[in-house]
């Protein structure tokens, strides 16, 4: 009950104070207003006064208004004003516990708003509840609808629940989580009988966690004195219960949303991957852009690059021989080992063409040379397998070019593809065709030998220029050995000096000396068939005669 | 000795409630003052010299910062606690509550208990 003091009333400068003052002046009368002690608090003067009437506020006399019969109109005033200060002030301190309410909820709002995870929520709700309701135990249950489970992140005190019991009681522990009801439990024994709770336990409340119709658990709170929770208490944990929901339900919400993120995010980075895989990132890289989602139609870059060609000999007879799925495992096989080789040598597969690769090198042009050279080697040990297993041994043929290339994206706006168009490729494919005419297995262009930075470091045959179907000037061509076997490869060394002398002798029309160089060179070396071809060219010019226009240059006219 | 409060809001029930909250201190001779305006609240400092005031920010007329300012700035009544209150969220105030000379600065709403340990700490009567 709140407390009024006449004297906080009748002193200072109250409006109150005021009007009872002038009041007795106007009525020019003797009046003496005391406090319940009978100390003077207005008034002035020695007047006999034969009246004393009591101040009361709700029955409790708190002073004395003394005065003569004619004035009791001022202790009815008096009292008048001091049941409106009495009413005023009860009607402040109840405003002012709904004000302390507010600002309960309020902290407790910012605190939430301040919490992400569903355990720290659940904790600082049941911490706040400890806290504003005395209570000795206290229990968060969550009841997980997917599972059927229920857990308790937050907890204080002993535990409330007996965790064996729990498990063969679960049904009646949901019904508490699932009931989307709060209330007050004074009846305890269904509980304590079934050894779910502590006997300890003489009273507990509940308030249901829940959003909107959808029930998430309970908090309960229960203390081992035999004194109810009140209403006031229940209408608490209600508000709490109700504000802590929404941030559960959110907290939920935000984990969900983090983990379809995160899925997302894995499922695009696979993309990327594969995407990467089907249009090489250096591909991308080159046309200036970082990602292939950058790339837009019409980007397009020209640069010199060496174009490598490779393809398997006589794979047309070879396929005959095996049903398509071991075709296609034969291939995915040769193609698994030489996709790395061309990587380690800092160039990218454009294009897989069946068993033909098309790669290409933006950097040196040795690097597609020394990667056609390991490509040889794989080759060889590929066969070493193959010859364990009883299976026919396979041979490839390597051209490559170097010269001016357009990569780009064509297509139309639904369907895009990574592009080279050049004449860079046609001649890089054409040479890599003349792998089996020349009897060699790497060719490379004379543009390509002017580009190698360490020519020493390879070993090179001059076969001469060569016209090409569809092209107008002939091209040079050289064939590079070092990816022949050791004997073979120490032979080719050893008639090397003879075979460049019979190619010169070929080319300058001294077919007699050609000849010779030839048939010598094929000594030291039976088997070189490339020498053979020459011998045998050389030779029928030698007989046959030559024509005026005779230039030396081979024309094939097959691809 | 009679020391004086005042409590400054445009809103009836704050002024209401900083009273009820601070209602012991009756007993320890403390006078409460209020004004719901800013003009109003220097007049009464001027005239009154209250040691300690609640002075709400937003507030028609003349705003809080400014009667602080001229309270501390141009009065020069060091003597005079302020305490600003502002209404949370609002926080960027703190600076220029600072500025304007504020001894101190609260939010509303307010938690009634460190009002009151503000106003006895302030008046010596802890």
């Amino acid at each position: 009950m709140a407390r009024i003091s006449l004297k906080n009333i009748l002193s200072g400068k109250t409006a109150e104070s005021a009007l009872i003052s002038s009041l007795i002046e106007q009525l020019n009368a003797a009046v003496f207003i005391e406090d319940v002690n009978r100390n003077v608090l207005l008034g002035k003067g020695t007047a006999v006064v034969n009246d004393s009437q009591p101040v009361t506020m709700d029955g409790e006399t708190i002073g004395w208004v003394k005065c003569n019969e004619q004035v009791p109109v001022i202790a009815s005033l008096l009292n008048l004003m001091i049941q409106k200060e009495a009413e005023k002030k009860k009607i402040a301190s109840e405003v002012l516990l709904l004000y302390q309410e507010v600002n309960m909820i309020f902290n407790f709002s910012e605190k939430l708003a301040q919490t992400i995870g569903q355990t720290s929520i659940a904790t600082i709700t049941l911490d706040e509840a400890g806290r504003l309701i005395k209570s000795d135990n206290g229990l968060i249950l969550l009841w997980d609808e997917d599972s059927n489970q229920i857990e308790a992140p937050a907890s204080f005190g002993k535990p409330l629940f007996n965790e064996e019991k729990l498990k063969t009681h679960i049904d009646l522990l949901l019904s508490i989580s699932k009931s989307g009801q709060s209330d007050i439990m004074s009846d305890l024994s269904a509980l304590q009988d079934a050894g779910l709770i502590s006997p300890d336990v003489q009273s507990l409340v509940y308030a249901a966690l829940k959003v909107k119709h959808r029930v998430m658990g309970a908090i309960i709170l229960a203390r081992a004195e035999p004194v109810q929770y009140s209403a006031a208490d229940l209408k608490f944990l209600i508000t709490l219960a109700l504000q802590s929901s929404s941030a559960i339900e959110s907290a939920l919400l935000y984990e969900k949303n983090i983990r379809e993120a995160k899925e997302k995010e894995e499922a695009m980075r696979l993309i990327y991957e594969v995407t990467n895989k089907f249009v090489p990132h250096e591909f991308i890289r080159s046309l200036g852009r970082d990602v292939i989602t950058d790339v837009r139609l019409g980007d397009q870059v020209e640069k010199i690059v060496t174009v490598l060609f490779s393809d398997i000999r006589d794979y047309t007879t070879l396929a005959e021989q095996m049903t398509p799925e071991e075709n296609f495992r034969f291939v995915s096989s040769f193609n698994e080992r030489i996709g790395p080789i061309i990587r380690e040598h800092r160039g990218f597969i454009n294009q897989y063409l069946g068993d033909a690769i098309m790669a290409i090198f933006p950097g040196k042009a040795s690097d597609a040379l020394a990667a056609a050279i390991q490509m040889h080697q794989a080759v060889q040990e590929f066969n070493a397998e193959r010859a364990l297993h009883n299976e026919s041994q396979i041979k490839i043929g390597v051209g490559m070019h170097t010269g001016p290339l357009i990569m780009g994206i064509t297509g139309d706006r639904d369907r895009l593809d990574a592009t080279t168009i050049a004449d860079t490729v046609n001649t890089a494919s054409r040479l890599e065709g003349l792998t089996k005419h020349y009897k060699v297995d790497i060719l490379l262009s004379e543009s390509s030998v002017h580009h190698l930075a360490d020519r020493e470091a390879f070993h090179l045959r001059h076969l001469g220029p060569v016209q090409v179907k569809g092209k107008k000037a002939a091209i040079h061509i050289y064939e590079c050995f070092n990816g022949s076997n050791e004997q073979d490869l120490h032979k080719k060394l050893h008639s090397l000096p003879l075979f460049t002398e019979g190619m010169s002798d070929y080319l300058n029309k001294s077919f007699h000396e050609a000849t010779n160089k030839f048939y010598r060179a094929l000594e030291i070396f039976p088997e070189d068939k490339t020498a053979r071809l020459f011998l045998g060219k050389a030779s029928h010019c030698m007989v046959e005669g030559i024509s005026e226009s005779w230039t030396g240059v081979e024309e094939i006219h097959s691809k | 000795m009679e020391q004086k409060i005042l409590i400054v809001d445009d809103e009836a029930h704050i002024r209401m409630l900083i009273e009820q909250t601070l209602e012991e201190l009756e007993d320890e001779e403390v006078t409460f003052l209020t004004a719901d305006n800013g003009e109003d609240a220097l007049e009464i400092i001027s005239s009154e010299k209250p040691q300690l005031v609640f002075l709400d920010v937003m507030m028609p007329k003349m705003n809080g910062m400014e009667v602080c300012r001229r309270v501390k700035k141009e009065l020069v009544l060091d003597d005079v606690y302020i305490v600003l209150l502002t209404a949370k969220g609002q926080e960027v105030d703190r600076l220029k509550g600072q500025e304007v000379g504020a001894d101190v600065y609260m939010t509303k709403p307010f938690d009634p208990e460190s009002i009151l340990q503000k106003a006895r700490t302030v008046l010596g009567l802890v």
